[in-house]
């Protein structure tokens, strides 16, 4: 009798497995387009000012391309918490 | 062995449920009547038989009885997981909206800047005098230019070496 009672506690454990998948998350187009090269001066003999507009439009690109990293640190830490909601 | 699971999950959860409560009850009763049996006359014959049929019975219909619970258990844990999953998805689409939207807005704003500002040295500081004759007086060194494209080109070296 001890056995039997011995059996049927270990035959309660009965398991079996039933998997849950989650989706990797898109990322946004906006992140996945690359940052431009910066643009070079044209020509021997420049003006300052033409100088400076290229200049400029460098700046431009850099900010651009900021605004794409940190839009990549904000959607990983974003996506990170929500994954990890999951439980 | 997933064959039998799989014709097992064809049939309605409520039935199976009284099924295994019913092979439970009949090894019960077989176990009760073969221990009875033993002092009712002419019934000792059956002992034999009952006893072992009740308890293969009971520990099939506890084992089945225990995989049900399981079972529904983890259909439990599976549905709320799935709600969950489900919410997160959502979630992380709306996430996906305001980052997107966000960085359309700080590009397009940087854009307009950098144009403005680029018009405005066309409009602005190529009209002034003071800045006209320094231009035709000091163009800018050939060597101060190449000094600039080889910063502008800096990220080529660093993919040389990858």
């Amino acid at each position: 009798m001890k056995y039997i009672i011995l059996s049927l506690a270990v035959f309660l454990s009965a398991c079996s497995t039933a998997p849950v998948k989650q989706k990797f998350p898109e990322v946004p187009k906006a992140l996945v387009e690359r940052c431009e090269s910066l643009k070079k001066i044209e020509g021997d003999r420049v003006a300052i000012t033409e100088m400076l507009k290229v200049v400029v439009a460098n700046y431009g690109m850099y900010y651009e391309c900021a605004a794409k990293v940190d839009g990549w640190n904000d959607w990983y830490l974003e996506q990170k918490r929500i994954y990890e909601s999951v439980k | 062995m997933s064959q039998i699971g799989w014709m097992l999950s064809l049939i309605p959860d409520a039935v199976l449920n009284w099924a295994y409560w019913a092979i439970i009850i009949a090894g019960l009763t077989g176990v009760l009547a073969g221990w009875l049996g033993r002092w009712i006359p002419f019934y000792g014959n059956y002992v034999k038989i009952l006893q072992p049929v009740g308890i293969v019975l009971l520990v099939l219909g506890v084992w089945l009885r225990g995989g049900y619970d399981t079972e529904m258990a983890w259909r439990d844990k599976v549905a709320k997981l799935e709600e969950q999953v489900k919410i997160a998805e959502q979630k992380s689409q709306e996430t996906n909206t305001v980052i997107e939207k966000q960085v359309v807005e700080k590009t397009k704003v940087i854009k307009g800047k950098t144009e403005y500002i680029t018009k405005y040295i066309d409009r602005e500081i190529v009209k002034n005098q003071e800045i006209i004759k320094y231009i035709e007086q000091c163009p800018v060194p050939k060597e101060i230019i190449d000094i600039h494209n080889q910063a502008a080109d800096i990220n080529k070296a660093a993919e040389g070496k990858k």
